[in-house]
């Protein structure tokens, strides 16, 4: 971070001050030591001719000469000082201006002297850093465009092929065999899944290249959320779960009611997925601040801490068995994700290993018209790492970059184990109460939590316990 | 009376499959390679309805239905309405319809059952 700036700094860098007060020593011990002998060559030498008053005008003038020789030295010291700290100031400018990731900013330094290479130095630098941000973004475009001209291609002979396989299914050309319609319906299930596949793929290129389509319109959440639970009910159904709807009232807002439909209907397939018979989920909606947030909460068997944060990579299953068993393109959650932030929205997920777990998201009231490229592709997991490692570092110092490292080599960078441990320093001082409770919300925001509900979810922990004890 | 559609893609397996669908169905079908060949066929026959994939080499397609008059177009695109949209594609009148690929079968005859029933 940059220092505030004031006076002080200004004319007297650390160099600066060093230097001068160099000078200023050099500048007093070299006349001193001059006059010095000179005074004891003199007196030696003229004994007899030296008056008592000669001798104190000798004294003074000599401190004067100290004096003065010292204050120029001071005074040069200082201008020179000066001509090395100020482009060290304009170096330490320019490596600021590097990490802001402004690559094009150039120091121009004609010093004639090392400091002068060391600037070109870094011109050089930055140079080629620019052209490793500008392949960066090429290479991430290539990506992003290889992805959506790949799936448009794939997709194109899934047109023939899913007509001609439904012609025969629906006796196009002829009665079918039980056993012929049997494979046919084998192939077509599997053609559908790869299609969806490729869809998934198209939108996911749709995200990341900021293409996503939004249509905003007056939409009745509350209808929207009923509309989209009679859909499910086919799907919840075949696992006799039953689909609650715990909307609120809520007012009329400007949004788009099909995105916010498709990320309801993919957390919904997945709780499904994970609910075990004759579950229930329940689907909320509240007013906050200035956004809604929704809410799909089911009672299956939770996601692991460690999961939590994984469940929205792409093709991340918490078990390798059950996408096999599920079926699904392992992108639904990936998707969710984009979808929710191309609209400055938050997503995240709650969990407790068995005893199922809550997604969340949010949808600003104002809806966010220029959509900004977001890349869902990357783990998330490093990302996060990264940001609970500045946390730390900035909250506890030093003692934090050693900390962290031991919580990293015990795998417990999981939220639940961040907050456990955020306790432990309070309950032994490290931290005061109020820190720590800082602390603790800045790592739940890392997670993806939303900023304003963190601060009722006291309240809410009150009531989950309320509500478990009245079950008991 | 038996009502005409004229099937516009460039890929044969699309064309001959829809023709094999609508054939059954009882419609007489006529079939173009690309939107100058459509232009083409035009002259010669008068169709109830074309089916128009909106990506086809030669000359664009937002040039090609401009010159389509009276002339029911329902598109076929493997890209979403809402891209077609953007490229102003479905603001001409006689524009009825958009059938998402790829299409099921179903739906195909369906749709096309609306659009010539009407």
């Amino acid at each position: 971070m940059q220092k505030e700036f004031n006076k002080k700094n200004l004319f007297f860098s650390k160099i600066n001050r060093k230097l001068t007060l160099l000078f200023v020593i050099v500048g007093f011990v070299a006349p001193a030591l001059a006059v010095y002998y000179f005074y004891t060559v003199a007196v030696s030498s003229f004994t007899e001719y030296i008056f008592v008053e000669q001798i104190s005008l000798f004294n003074i003038i000599a401190i004067i000469i100290i004096i003065l020789i010292s204050i120029n030295a001071g005074i040069i010291g200082f201008f020179v000082s000066q001509s090395i700290s100020k482009p060290i100031k304009q170096l330490y400018n320019a490596t600021l201006e590097l990490e802001k990731g402004n690559y094009d900013f150039r120091v121009d330094i004609k010093t004639n002297d090392e400091i002068e290479e060391l600037a070109h130095a870094f011109n050089l630098t930055s140079e080629a850093l620019a052209k490793m941000e500008q392949e960066r973004i090429e290479i991430d475009n290539a990506k992003t465009e290889f992805l959506s001209i790949t799936s448009h291609e794939l997709r194109s002979p899934m047109t023939p092929m899913k007509a001609q396989l439904q012609m025969l299914q629906e006796g196009y050309f002829g009665k079918l065999s039980k056993k012929q319609k049997e494979s046919l319906s084998v192939i077509i299930r599997n053609a559908e899944r790869l299609d969806n596949i490729i869809a998934d793929f198209l939108e996911i290129s749709r995200i990341e290249a900021a293409r996503l389509k939004f249509d905003f319109r007056e939409t009745d959440i509350k209808q929207l959320v009923k509309d989209t639970i009679a859909f499910m009910q086919g799907f919840a159904k075949e696992k006799n779960v039953t689909l609650v709807d715990k909307v609120k009232n809520l007012p009329l807002i400007n949004a788009d009611p099909d995105r916010i439909s498709q990320v309801l209907r993919n957390l919904i397939n997945n709780a499904i997925k994970f609910s075990d018979e004759n579950n229930k989920i329940e689907v909320s909606a509240e007013l906050k601040n200035d956004f809604i947030l929704f809410g799909v909460k089911d009672y299956g068997r939770g996601i692991s801490p460690d999961n939590q944060v994984r469940v929205f990579e792409p093709f991340y299953q918490v078990e390798s068995s059950t996408r096999r068993k599920h079926g699904g393109t392992g992108l639904g959650l990936t998707i969710c994700r984009g979808i929710v932030e191309s609209q400055k929205g938050k997503i995240w997920v709650e969990s407790q290993p068995g005893r199922g777990c809550k997604f969340n998201f949010t949808v600003p009231l104002t809806p966010v018209i220029d959509i900004e490229p977001i890349k869902i592709l990357f783990s998330q997991k490093d990302v996060i790492e990264r940001k609970i490692h500045e946390e730390f570092k900035a909250v506890l110092g030093p003692l934090g970059e050693v900390e962290f490292n031991e919580l990293k080599n015990k795998n417990a960078l999981s939220k639940d184990d961040l907050i456990k441990y955020i306790d432990s320093l309070n309950g032994l001082y490290i931290l005061v109460p109020e820190k720590s409770e800082d602390f603790k919300n800045k790592i739940r925001e890392i997670f993806g939590e939303e900023k304003e509900i963190l601060a009722e979810k006291k309240n809410d922990m009150l009531y989950d316990n309320i509500e478990e004890v009245m079950l008991k | 009376m038996q009502k005409t559609i004229l099937i516009v893609d460039d890929e044969p397996d699309v064309r001959d499959s829809v023709k094999i669908i609508l054939e059954t169905k009882g419609y007489k079908v006529e079939t173009a390679v690309d939107g100058d060949d459509c232009l083409k066929k035009l002259n010669e026959i008068k169709p109830d309805l074309i089916l128009l994939d909106i990506m086809m080499p030669g000359t664009p397609v937002d040039e090609v239905i401009k010159k389509i008059k009276g002339i029911k177009i329902a598109f076929m695109s493997v890209v979403r309405i809402s891209e077609a949209r953007k490229r102003g594609l479905c603001k001409q009148e006689n524009i009825v319809d958009f059938l998402q690929k790829p299409f099921n079968v179903s739906d195909l005859v369906d749709r096309v059952g609306l659009i010539l029933n009407e």
